[in-house]
């Protein structure tokens, strides 16, 4: 091999090395970025990247008048990272001693100042990339910690990692803590926050999370998928009417010592739920635990009288003065006992249906409804009735758990229908209906026939705008004949006014309603077991023009007596009459009348003030009055016989004025602008001044009497 | 120009570094500018006469760093001056370069003779043991880059060969069980014993069937009696070749065994019984990365391949990494900044460096070839030597090819010392190409 070839070889074979390395390194590069490059990617982001859903806000409930009932309350979680990727070693250095101050004094100071320098530079140089500052921080005290040194350099560069989240919180502790309900983690939804969980909720954002250590944070500010806060339920429930409702039930429950009760408040014309109070007599207190008013489909005793009744007034079997003999209060329907509850039946041999409705004679109305429908084999014209006044149904409330009423077919096996069943329904038993459902039904009444579905939300509202209104809906347009609601109305009123509720009849307002008193352990064979009782009273107020329908329910009352009259009467009573007396709308206003004519204002003195402010007044008030004078800031009143007129009241500028008739304001003025020194005891206007007017004024001290 | 090409990228390679890195590096990119200028000033000839005496000078720089010399991360290989620090083994590749050229360019330097051989050897050994003091095999390596120098200055390619298949043993003895590489051993002897002596049909069926057989006998684990089996095959083989006067050859194979075994079972031992574990982790990430915990030894690999994998075609966009802006590659602005390249831009970004590169590297070759003097010549051979295991290396180990060694990516890498070395060599061999029209040939 000559030199040339040789050397020409070793140049070739360098260049040969040199380019297949590098085809070497290129086809490696390929396979890692084109064959393999998804499964890099991937794994590069599972490995370090994820992301985390971010709880949307959850949105409130709030009341009629705009209270929050249950309401997101914001809180951040703030953790520090000091190794952040953006921070610099000289902000670092140069601000942590600040910091440490800051967090010492305003944030924890289980560390001091020193502490905390010590522990922040510590976790600085151990490469900690996680240090938590505050769990739970309110929104003003996170404001305030981002305005830290450092911190205030954001998360990137100050390494302030910010962690929204929120609780649950309700303003109102227990008031309607059933009806609002609640949604948890391996719990069924209960109530509105069930109901419209959906709303509520809004919708989760994602977060993109990186690994550091055991822990992920987030990668940056802000949120890759922006979390949509959820809507606000806007209720029917009034603060105030839930607290008297609420407060009168366990006055009722504690006096009678009963298991539990409820109390629910309805806007007659349009069903609107004002209140639904549900409390639980238990060991630990009253609470809410359960919505019986919703939930619980129970024999309703007596009020379903008024069902009965109107139906027989319907089917025009009866008339109100028809008489009806009551047999002493005692009869028996095929060897089974009935007895009226009531001891002023007993006294009474035969009487009108109205009487007999008004005492709530059990005898009555089921002899009546036997002797109507039974003895014909028309009970089913009577079950009809009554589906066709609106009862058997659910009410379709938007709240979970609504029960299904149980109404017996006539004479149908599978509802165990025997010869008893019909006397025994038309006192309400053998058939079932939750509170609420009652309530609609008196409701409906009260409404001149018109049944109106009982609602609790009023409108979705998203930053206090409708999102979905809520309009009231009519159940059942007409119930019944208008002069049937209107016989039945009067026969309400007579219940409070000469019947079993006489006691309960209010000098405030006047209710019209229905006692209630059904024995709830009857089937029991033990005879010598304790009766136990469910009271209630279902009305509306007030009786002439109804506004409001109420029912109570109280079970298993123990002391003071058991019956409705006693036990849910005087509830109800307490609950009408709070609200009436809170509710502005249902007062006549005195003013309605007419304005009072002036002859014989009984204003004293002869009031004396600046004209403007007069004018003012009398413009707000709407009082008519004549201005006779044209430039004068200073005047007095006098009462003509249909107007106030305003007379010139002209001072000296270096006298004492007479101030008496004026009121502080307006006379520490003058005085002090005529240079007196004033000094005043008494409140009100001014009666006596201890300088004479006219004296010349020159610096001296006057006394003022207010009065 | 190329040069220039070639750094552009600095900038965009390495802006997460925190300012005070990226500007010292703007400092060092202006310096270096300087330097290529101050090399194109100086006489040509200064560099070939003073050629020892900078050699002398980086190897008393080798020598003061490891007593004066501050240490950074383990390894004794800064100087600190005026707040920076400066790595004299960056300049001593420079001096190593001219001193080596100009050894190779004197009249009376031939390969073929062995004194000059071990001479020239001993100009990259000394300063590469020196490093390795520091210690800073990265550094070491490089000089290793030299032998391409002495390959085209006319050095024995048997010397390569042989060279080459004791590292290649060496890297078996590693990982494989060394009586399996002697039983290869064998069988290679075997089929040279096969093609030069034994020509008769049923001995060549005999040993193909007795081969099989062993190599069977091995795979189930019987590694004994497969070697007996193949010995006594080369005991007869061996015994029949030197009947027939084939004595060298022989005893050339004997020693080929002999030395192979001693390799592949000192290798094993070495491996097994000297290193600690977390060399033996540098190994097996490199060799048998099944083996590593992917949280452990195979971090740094793993990171660095999903983040020039996710990349993409296009890349994530400068600045836009999330993998390196998370630091979860190490070192990203120096020895695994082609990771960066990688993730911000994609594999053509990835394509175009290693294109770019191989560019440099042709171009520096030419120049080499079209140089009058030996002493340019082996120069611009000695330039893109280092730079070759530099890019080669650097980019190796961050796709798995190569063993984790710490060592910087030229021209792109942050770091004052390399980019201020490389300038020098540049700069000095862009001054001998200008001029080597003028220069006598000698």
């Amino acid at each position: 091999m000559d030199i040339r070839n040789e050397v020409l070889s070793r140049v070739y074979i360098t260049f040969f090395v040199l380019c297949g390395f590098s085809l070497f390194i290129f086809a490696r590069a390929v396979n890692i970025s084109v064959f393999e490059g998804d499964k890099w990617s991937a794994k590069g982001d599972s490995l370090y990247l994820k992301y985390i859903p971010v709880q949307a806000e959850r949105g409130n409930i709030i009341a009629d008048s705009g209270e929050l009932l249950a309401s997101a309350l914001p809180f951040f979680e703030i953790r520090f990272d000091p190794n952040s990727t953006g921070m610099k070693a000289i902000h670092f250095e140069r601000e942590v001693d600040s910091l440490a101050y800051c967090l010492a004094n305003y944030v924890d100071n289980s560390r001091n100042h020193f502490e905390w320098l010590e522990y922040l530079k510590y976790h600085r140089k151990k490469g900690t990339r996680n240090i938590l500052i505050k769990k739970e921080a309110s929104l003003s005290e996170k404001n305030e910690i981002q305005k830290f040194p450092l911190f205030s350099r954001g998360q990137y560069k100050g390494g302030l990692i910010l962690d929204r989240k929120s609780k649950r919180q309700r303003p109102f502790s227990m008031l309607a803590h059933r009806t609002i309900g609640y949604v948890r983690e391996n719990a069924q939804p209960v109530g509105l926050e069930g109901y419209f969980d959906k709303e509520l909720a809004g919708s989760e954002g994602m977060r993109l999370v990186q690994r550091v250590g055991r822990d992920y944070i987030p990668v940056s500010d802000l949120d890759e998928i922006e979390s949509v806060a959820g809507k606000d339920i806007k209720t029917t429930l009034n603060v105030n009417f839930q607290d008297i409702a609420q407060s009168e039930l366990i006055k009722g429950l504690k006096k009678h010592d009963a298991d539990f009760g409820c109390a629910v408040v309805m806007e007659v014309q349009t069903g609107a739920i004002k209140a639904i109070a549900n409390v639980k007599n238990s060991e630990s207190g009253f609470w809410e635990n359960y919505n019986y008013a919703v939930g619980t489909a129970v024999e309703q005793g007596s009020t379903f009288k008024l069902a009965s009744i109107m139906s027989l007034l319907e089917d025009k079997k009866i008339e109100l003065e028809d008489l009806i003999n009551i047999e002493n209060g005692e009869t028996a329907f095929f060897e089974e006992r009935m007895v009226d509850a009531s001891m002023a039946c007993k006294d009474i041999d035969t009487t009108t249906i109205r009487r007999a409705f008004e005492l709530s004679s059990n005898v009555g109305i089921a002899k009546l409804v036997q002797h109507y429908y039974g003895t014909n084999n028309k009970a089913g014209e009577f079950v009809e009735r009554l589906k066709k006044m609106g009862l058997g149904e659910k009410t379709g409330i938007t709240i979970l758990g609504e029960a299904q009423p149980y109404l017996k077919e006539a004479y149908s096996k599978k509802d165990n229908w025997s010869g008893i069943s019909l006397p025994w329904m038309s006192i309400g038993y053998e058939s079932t209906m939750t509170p609420l459902q009652m309530l609609t039904f008196y409701n409906g009444v009260a409404n001149g026939g018109k049944m109106m579905k009982p609602y609790l939300v009023d409108q979705v509202e998203e930053f206090g705008e409708t999102v979905r209104k809520f309009k009231p809906e009519v159940l059942l347009p007409k119930m019944a004949s208008s002069k049937t609601i209107q016989l039945v109305q009067d026969l309400l009123l007579g219940v409070v006014e000469n019947g079993t509720a006489k006691k309960l009849k209010s000098n405030r307002v006047q209710f019209a309603g229905k006692t209630g008193t059904a024995q709830t352990n009857y089937s029991k064979i033990d005879r010598s077991s304790k009766l136990k009782y469910r009271a209630s009273f279902a009305g509306y107020f007030p009786a002439d023009n109804p506004k409001y329908s109420v029912i109570v329910m109280v079970e298993n009352p123990k002391v003071f007596g058991f019956y409705g009259s006693q036990v849910a009467g005087p509830i109800f009573k307490g609950i009408a009459e709070g609200i009436f007396e809170s509710e502005m709308d249902l007062h006549v206003a005195l003013n309605e009348k007419g304005i009072p004519r002036r002859v014989n204002s009984k204003m004293k003195g002869k009031h004396v003030g600046n004209k403007e402010d007069f004018k003012e007044i009398f413009k707000n008030l709407n009082i008519p009055y004549r201005d006779n004078i044209a430039e004068n800031k200073w005047v007095q009143l006098q009462p003509r016989r249909d107007s106030l007129n305003l007379y010139p009241k002209i001072f000296s500028e270096e006298l004492v004025p007479n101030v008496v008739g004026m009121g502080l304001k307006d006379a520490l003025h003058l005085l002090e602008s005529r240079g007196l020194k004033v000094k005043t005891s008494g409140v009100g206007k001014v009666r006596l001044q201890s300088i004479k007017s006219g004296t010349a004024a020159k610096g001296q001290s006057i006394w003022l009497t207010l009065k | 120009m190329i040069y220039a090409v070639g750094y552009n990228d600095e900038i965009s390679a390495g802006p997460f570094d925190l300012n005070t890195n990226a500007g010292k590096q703007a400092l060092f990119i202006g310096l270096s500018f300087v330097t290529i200028i101050v090399c194109l000033l100086i006489d040509s000839n200064f560099w070939q006469t003073f050629g020892l005496l900078v050699f002398g000078i980086t190897i008393l720089l080798l020598i003061g760093v490891l007593i004066f010399g501050v240490t950074v991360k383990g390894a004794n290989s800064w100087y600190r001056i005026a707040g920076f620090t400066i790595q004299p083994s960056e300049f001593a590749k420079f001096g190593t370069a001219v001193a080596i050229s100009g050894f190779l360019s004197r009249y009376n330097t031939s390969m073929d003779d062995i004194r000059s051989v071990l001479i020239a050897m001993g100009m990259f050994l000394l300063p590469m043991f020196l490093i390795l003091l520091q210690p800073d095999a990265g550094s070491a390596l490089v000089f290793t880059g030299f032998l391409i120098v002495l390959f085209r200055a006319g050095l024995n390619p048997m010397l390569y060969i042989i060279g080459i298949s004791a590292i290649v043993l060496l890297i078996l003895g590693f990982i494989i069980n060394p009586l399996f590489i002697v039983l290869g051993l064998l069988i290679i002897i075997n089929l040279i014993f096969l093609t030069s002596v034994q020509k008769k049909l049923q001995w060549g069926l005999l040993l193909l069937g007795a081969t099989v057989f062993a190599v069977f006998l091995a795979f189930v684990d019987n590694v004994l009696p497969a070697l007996g089996i193949q010995a006594l095959l080369v005991f007869v083989s061996g015994f029949t070749a030197f009947q027939n006067r084939k004595s060298q050859l022989v005893a050339q194979l004997a020693g080929f065994l002999v030395f192979g075994a001693l390799i592949a079972f000192s290798a094993n031992y070495f491996f097994n019984d000297v290193m600690k574990p977390h060399q033996q982790d540098r190994l097996n990430v490199w060799l048998q990365p099944s083996k590593c915990d992917p949280k452990g030894a195979l971090y740094n690999v793993i990171q660095s391949k999903i983040s020039i994998g996710s990349g993409g075609l296009r890349g994530k966009g400068f600045l836009q990494g999330t993998l390196t802006k998370l630091n979860y590659v190490p070192e990203q602005d120096t020895d695994f900044i082609f990771c960066t390249i990688g993730e911000e831009q994609g594999f053509i970004g990835v394509f175009g460096i290693i294109l770019l590169y191989l560019i440099l590297l042709l171009r520096i070759v030419s120049i080499a070839e079209r140089q009058r003097e030996v002493f340019s010549r082996n120069f611009a051979y000695c330039v893109a030597s280092v730079l070759f295991v530099h890019i080669f290396i650097n980019i190796g180990m961050t796709m798995g090819l190569m063993p984790i060694i710490g060592i910087p990516l030229p021209f792109i890498s942050s770091g004052g010392s390399s980019i201020l070395g490389f300038s020098l060599m540049i700069g000095v061999l862009l001054k001998l190409d200008s001029v080597r029209m003028n220069r006598a040939r000698r």
